[in-house]
C-alpha cells in the first residue's frame, strides 16, 4: 500500500514539474518585459538628484526655499513641492485630524507596550523609527514597510488595521511625527534590503500597462517637462512626507500613492503591501535618504 | 481509487488557467464590471474599501513580480494607401483624454495646455513624411525607436485602424 502511495506521489510530482516547466508558468527565466533603458545607477541618498534634475539645492532646506519660485507656475516644480510641507498650512487641515486619531489609536494599541516592541521600538521609544523603515524583519522573513508592520502588529493585538486604511495611515503618521526633522536613514548596501532596492530599481524601469510606460519614462527621462498641465518631478526626496493629506483626496500612504500612479498611467494596480510596491518603497525611500521627515504635509 | 485525487489536481490547475492572466496580488474583482478596482479610504476605519475603476486594466502586464505576461512585441502596421482619413475627427481624437490624448505630450497648433515632452508637431505638413511612416509612428513607434515613450496605440489595441488613419490625416495637415 505504501508503495502504491509512493508511485502516485512520484507521478503527481512529475506532472507538476512537467507543467511548471512550460514557458510562462514557473519558468525560472523572466518573461520578456520591456525596460526603459539605460537602467540608471541611482545614488541611495537624496543628493543623487544633483545628477538627475539638479534641483536639489533649491529644496534641500525647507526653511530657505525661494518663495518666488513657488509663486511661478513655470518654476514651482523646481522646489519638488516642498513648499507644501509643514508649516505651509499652519491652520488645521486633514493631516492634523489624522495625527490626533493616530495618537489615540497608538495609545490604545500600546497599552501593554507590546505594540511598540513589535514595531521594533524597544521601551516604546518611537523617535527615529520612521527613518529606519522599510527594514528586513527576520520574524517575518521579508522586507516590510512601516504600514505593513503596523498591520501585522495590530493584528497581534487582535485589531484590524489594513494596510492603506485610514486608521493604519493615521498610526503611521503619528509615528512619523515623532521623527519630524530627522533624516531618513535606511541601509540598502547589503543583504535583503540591497536585493529589494535592486528589484525596485528594475521595477522603476519596467514598462507596464496599456500605455507601456515605465516610471522612469517620465520621472527620469523627462523631469521638468510638462504632461498636459503638470510638471514632472524628480523621484529623489519624495517619500519624506508620507502618509500625506491630499487636498483632493484623503489620507494617503505611499502604497496608495503608487496605486494612484499606476491608475493614472493605465497600469493595473496591486494591493497595498504587495512585494512589488514594497520593493519600490525601498527604492524610493533610499532616494530620500538624508532628507528630513516632514509631516503632516499636504499635496494637491 | 486515487482518481479523485488527480481529478482535484487537474481541477485546481484548470481553475488557475481560467481565473484570468492577472497576478494574485492585483487589485481586481473578477465579477466587477471593469474588474480593475480603485481604493477608497474610509475616515476613521481600519478597513480599506474598494470601488470599480472606470476602465479595465487587467489585459496589460502589471508591475507585480507574479505577473508572467511579456510585453506585447513591436508590430509593423501594414498600412495600405489611400489614407482616407478625416482631419476633424483626427483632431477630436488627439484632444480626447480617453482616446489619443496626444495633447498630453505634444504641442499642437492652436490648442491649449499642451504637454512638452513629445516632439513638436508644429509645421508637420511641411516635413514631407509619408503617410505610411506617420501611421507606423502612431501604430507602434517602437519599430522606429525601441526606447520611445510613445504608447503603441495600434499594437496595444488602444485605437482602431480608422482612428489612426484620421490621426495621420490630422498630423499631416498641421501648419
Amino acid at each position: 500500500m505504501s508503495k502504491a502511495w509512493t508511485e502516485h506521489a512520484t507521478l503527481a510530482l512529475g506532472l507538476m514539474l512537467l507543467l511548471s516547466a512550460q514557458p510562462g508558468a514557473a519558468d525560472p527565466a523572466e518573461p520578456r518585459r520591456e525596460l526603459d533603458l539605460p537602467l540608471e545607477r541611482y545614488e541611495p541618498h537624496v543628493r543623487g538628484d544633483l545628477r538627475l534634475s539638479g534641483t536639489y539645492p533649491l529644496w534641500r532646506d525647507r526653511s530657505r526655499l525661494d518663495w518666488r519660485l513657488a509663486g511661478s507656475p513655470e518654476e514651482h516644480w523646481k522646489l519638488n513641492w516642498k513648499f507644501m510641507d509643514p508649516p505651509y498650512n499652519s491652520a488645521v487641515h486633514g493631516g492634523h485630524f489624522a495625527l490626533d486619531r493616530g495618537e489615540a489609536l497608538y495609545r490604545q494599541l500600546d497599552r501593554s507596550g507590546r505594540f511598540a516592541a513589535c514595531l521594533g521600538a524597544p521601551r516604546g521609544r518611537l523617535k527615529g523609527l520612521r527613518t529606519r523603515y522599510p527594514r528586513y524583519r527576520a520574524d517575518l522573513g521579508r522586507v516590510v514597510g512601516l504600514e505593513e508592520a503596523i498591520e501585522h502588529c495590530a493584528a497581534a493585538q487582535g485589531q484590524v488595521l489594513e494596510n492603506g486604511s485610514y486608521d493604519n495611515s493615521a498610526v503611521s503618521l503619528y509615528i512619523a511625527s515623532l521623527s519630524q526633522g530627522l533624516p531618513i536613514a535606511i541601509d540598502v548596501s547589503r543583504g535583503p534590503m540591497r536585493a529589494a532596492f535592486e528589484r525596485g530599481r528594475r521595477l522603476f524601469h519596467t514598462r507596464a500597462g496599456r500605455l507601456n510606460f515605465a516610471c522612469s519614462s517620465c520621472h527620469v527621462r523627462n523631469v521638468g517637462q510638462m504632461l498636459r498641465g503638470s510638471h514632472i518631478t524628480t523621484p529623489y526626496g519624495d517619500v519624506a512626507h508620507y502618509p500625506v493629506y491630499r487636498t483632493q483626496y484623503m489620507l494617503q500612504s505611499l502604497h496608495l500613492r503608487l496605486i494612484e500612479c499606476n491608475l493614472d498611467a493605465g497600469v493595473q494596480p496591486l494591493r497595498p503591501g504587495s512585494r512589488a510596491y514594497t520593493d519600490l518603497e525601498v527604492f524610493l525611500t533610499a532616494l530620500s535618504n538624508g532628507y528630513p521627515v516632514s509631516v503632516p504635509a499636504e499635496r494637491h | 481509487m486515487h482518481l479523485p485525487l488527480y481529478g482535484l489536481l487537474f481541477a485546481g490547475l484548470a481553475l488557475c488557467a481560467w481565473a484570468g492572466d492577472w497576478p494574485a496580488d492585483a487589485a481586481v474583482d473578477a465579477h466587477a464590471p471593469t474588474r480593475t478596482l480603485t481604493p477608497k479610504v474610509v475616515v476613521n476605519s481600519g478597513r480599506l474599501a474598494w470601488e470599480p475603476y472606470k476602465r479595465d486594466l487587467t489585459p496589460w502586464p502589471s508591475l507585480s513580480h507574479l505577473d508572467r505576461r511579456p510585453t506585447p512585441p513591436p508590430q509593423a502596421a501594414g498600412f495600405t494607401p489611400p489614407l482616407r482619413g478625416d482631419v476633424a475627427r483626427g483632431r477630436a481624437i488627439a484632444l480626447d483624454p480617453a482616446r489619443g490624448n496626444c495633447i498630453a505630450c505634444h504641442v499642437l497648433p492652436g490648442e491649449d495646455w499642451p504637454g512638452s515632452l513629445g516632439h513638436l508637431l508644429l509645421g508637420y505638413r511641411k516635413r514631407g513624411h509619408s503617410d505610411a511612416y506617420v501611421y507606423q509612428q502612431i501604430y507602434d513607434r517602437r519599430l522606429i525607436n525601441p526606447n520611445t515613450v510613445m504608447p503603441p496605440f495600434g499594437t496595444f489595441g488602444l485605437l482602431t485602424e480608422q482612428d489612426i488613419r484620421d490621426l495621420t490625416a490630422y498630423v499631416q495637415s498641421l501648419d
